[in-house]
């Protein structure tokens, strides 16, 4: 990563005003929650407890930001040197992203002070899968920061007061990267597994569409696909090196890769589907049915766009592969939790503009950090 | 080393969709490790053919468990239309082609308790007398117990800034301690809730069931019970128990399987996390690759 620079500019451009603006509009809604309530800001009720936040910020989070993992997974274990150029900016996605996640925890849940519970040994529930996840999310995170140290260092180093101290620890974290990176691999797995594992004690309350007792396996599968899909789609979107021909293989590769993983989730999905005896609700087209056969059509519309070599050679067939690809996997997350949900009859939940609004702010913010720390730090490879 | 690092990876790939498969294949066995009931686990056996619809028991748990009065949509005094944050416990009214039966909802008080196993910071308990506890120094307010309670008990403060789970305790620092009972049971007056020990309750229950049964057709005290006794099994059992000539399902008692879900749950993340040693075994495997890659040369 010795190429990486800091890609600069000005830091307060019209985008990130407007998205400054969001968060700020989003800021509000926090003061008016913690003064009244979480009924007061969503349409969260006792038969639809877990609505937009829990899925977006944790759900949907923790999938969007997997190219952490899976970039530590191709470049550390399979030894793929050449994709090194995507580990930083997929680690600072992800730990942005999981603290993020975490943080949406602090005005989602209703007594967040007790949160510190999770750390306190009296407290612990390890046969509870959310406590599993909380746990691991919180270790990810310390991982994440870890990886991302060397990037911070290299820029303090060329400052001479700090170059002494900076360069011993950018060694000694260069040294035990390895038990960093496992851990780095190890963790997503089994907090991705936990995430899927939630939905298993929701029982009949899921529709038997989504539920499985497979669900922490499809969790764990269909993250790693959309791991390779948030790299791809991030990297279409941020740089302009598609001139060479090398650099499209590289992410060619890699939504070929996602492209097998895709096709295993779906046989699996539908093994579950067709052992649950539900294909008849599939064809019933209420609500629940359109919502699962729109996850088939994009993602069969996803690996359309990534079908073959010759596709693949296209920048913007793996963005939209990507893209497809990606969005299939984020519904699947939504349509467990929320769309396939039902604890009692005629029951429907849709986010209330406050809610919706705090969402939408709080991942304005998080592009800002993402956008800023790019122009300073030495993130992305620059031609 | 490379032929043996591919083998490794794919180890761990087998054994991951093998150890995640497993609940297919050990269905059955997980059904063994279902919590069972105890002797001296204590509960409530409702009648809904007794049962006269006076609310007795509605006004005893409010007054018992000092819960606010709760005004309906019509503005109408203290007449709930559901459990919520300030009604633990309701009579509810069926009508249908079998005539009209009451129904009596509060937590179940369930033998293997979803919420129990779902809290992540202990808030649920199940005491050794096989109550449902609630903690409010422990939970985080997550909500996890009312998205994962089949039967929707748990009620969250929503409109409070930092609100708290309430449901039924069975009276455990009220009425069970002052006079033994809860205070429903205590107010019942026609015997159409009772308490006691879940073991006798059942026995009860199915006495009466036997009784009934042996009634000829055009007896003037045939009940025509539906021939269940709901919660023996229902959800791996639960310490409330139910009697009703109207299907249970009509009444709002979901058709659960038999075991419960946390055992199915519980028994494939024990299988996957049994001593953390699959997880401590496939870190290790990871960051010896890893270490053997950092020095070795980098293949594309």
């Amino acid at each position: 990563m010795e190429h990486a620079k800091p890609l600069g500019g000005k830091i307060f451009t019209p985008p990130i005003l407007f998205l400054s603006a969001l968060f700020l509009i989003s800021a509000y809604f926090l003061v008016l929650r913690y003064m009244n309530g979480i009924g007061y800001v969503s349409n969260l009720t006792d038969n639809q407890s877990w609505g937009l936040w829990k899925v977006v910020g944790v759900l949907i989070g923790a999938a969007f930001v997997n190219g952490g993992y899976v970039t530590a997974f191709f470049v550390y274990i399979m030894n793929k040197g050449a994709y090194h150029r995507f580990v930083r900016q997929a680690v600072l996605f992800s730990l942005l992203g999981y603290s993020f996640a975490g943080l949406s925890l602090v005005y989602d849940t209703g007594r967040y002070i007790n949160l510190l519970n999770f750390f306190i040994p009296k407290y612990m529930q390890p046969n509870s899968a959310l406590f599993e996840v909380g746990v691991c999310i919180t270790a990810y995170i310390v991982v994440l920061a870890i990886e991302f140290l060397p990037t911070l260092l290299e820029k303090i180093m060329p400052d001479g007061k700090a170059q002494e101290l900076a360069a011993t620890l950018h060694g000694f974290l260069n040294k035990i990267l390895f038990l960093t990176v496992a851990f780095g691999v190890v963790l997503p797995t089994m907090h991705q597994s936990g995430l899927g594992q939630l939905a298993m004690l929701f029982g009949q309350k899921l529709s038997p569409l989504w539920q499985t007792p497979l669900i922490s396996l499809l969790y764990v599968v269909s993250s790693i696909f959309m791991g390779f899909c948030i790299v791809t789609a991030l990297e279409c979107v941020y740089t302009s090196n598609f001139k060479k021909k090398e650099y499209v293989n590289l992410l060619g590769t890699m939504m070929k890769v996602a492209g097998y993983v895709a096709i295993l989730y779906i046989i699996l999905r539908w093994i579950e589907v067709v052992r649950n005896g539900a294909v008849g609700q599939a064809f019933v087209f209420d609500m629940k049915a359109n919502f699962f056969w729109l996850e088939w059509i994009l993602i069969i519309v996803g690996l359309y766009y990534v079908r073959n070599e010759q596709a693949r050679t296209s920048p913007k067939n793996l963005f939209l592969g990507a893209s497809f690809m990606m969005s299939s996997g984020l519904l699947y997350r939504l349509n467990t939790y929320i769309i396939g949900y039902q604890s009692v009859q005629g029951q429907s939940y849709f986010p209330s503009f406050p809610e919706l609004m705090i969402s939408v702010g709080m991942f304005a913010l998080q592009l800002v950090l993402f956008i800023t720390i790019v122009k300073i730090f030495p993130v992305m490879e620059k031609e | 080393m490379n032929i043996k690092r591919r083998n490794f990876l794919k180890g761990i790939a087998g054994a991951g969709v093998g150890v995640a498969a497993s609940p297919l294949l050990t269905s059955k066995a997980l059904a063994s490790e279902v919590k069972k009931l105890e002797a001296n686990h204590i509960g409530m056996l409702y009648d809904a053919t007794k049962c006269i619809g006076c609310k007795s028991c509605e006004v005893a748990c409010k007054k018992a468990n000092n819960m606010p009065v709760e005004y309906d949509a019509e503005g109408i005094y203290d007449a709930p239309r559901d459990l919520s944050k300030e009604s633990l416990n309701i009579i509810k009214l069926y009508k249908g082609p079998e005539g009209i039966s009451f129904i009596k909802r509060q937590c179940m008080h369930c033998v293997d308790p979803s919420c129990v196993s779902g809290c992540p910071t202990s808030a649920l308990n199940k005491t050794a007398n096989g109550i449902v506890t609630y903690d409010k120094d422990a939970c985080c307010g997550c909500r996890y117990c009312q998205m994962n309670c089949p039967f929707n008990i748990p009620k969250f403060e929503f409109d409070d800034f930092y609100g708290e789970i309430k449901k039924c305790e069975l009276c455990r620092t009220t009425n069970l301690v002052e006079n033994g009972q809860p205070a429903c049971t205590e107010a019942c007056p026609t015997g159409a809730v009772i308490f006691g020990k879940v073991t006798s309750l059942l026995a009860e229950a199915k006495q009466r069931l036997e009784i009934d049964n042996k009634r000829s057709a055009n007896s003037a005290d045939k009940v025509n019970y539906i021939n269940q006794v709901y919660g023996e099994f229902e959800g791996g059992g639960t310490s409330v128990l139910y009697l009703s000539k109207v299907p249970f399902e009509k009444l709002g008692l979901p058709n659960l399987p038999d075991y419960s879900q946390a055992s199915l749950s519980e028994g494939i993340q024990h299988t996957l996390y049994q001593g953390l040693i699959a997880p401590a075994v496939i870190y290790a495997g990871l960051a010896a690759i890893a270490f053997k890659n950092r020095s070795g040369k980098k293949e594309d």
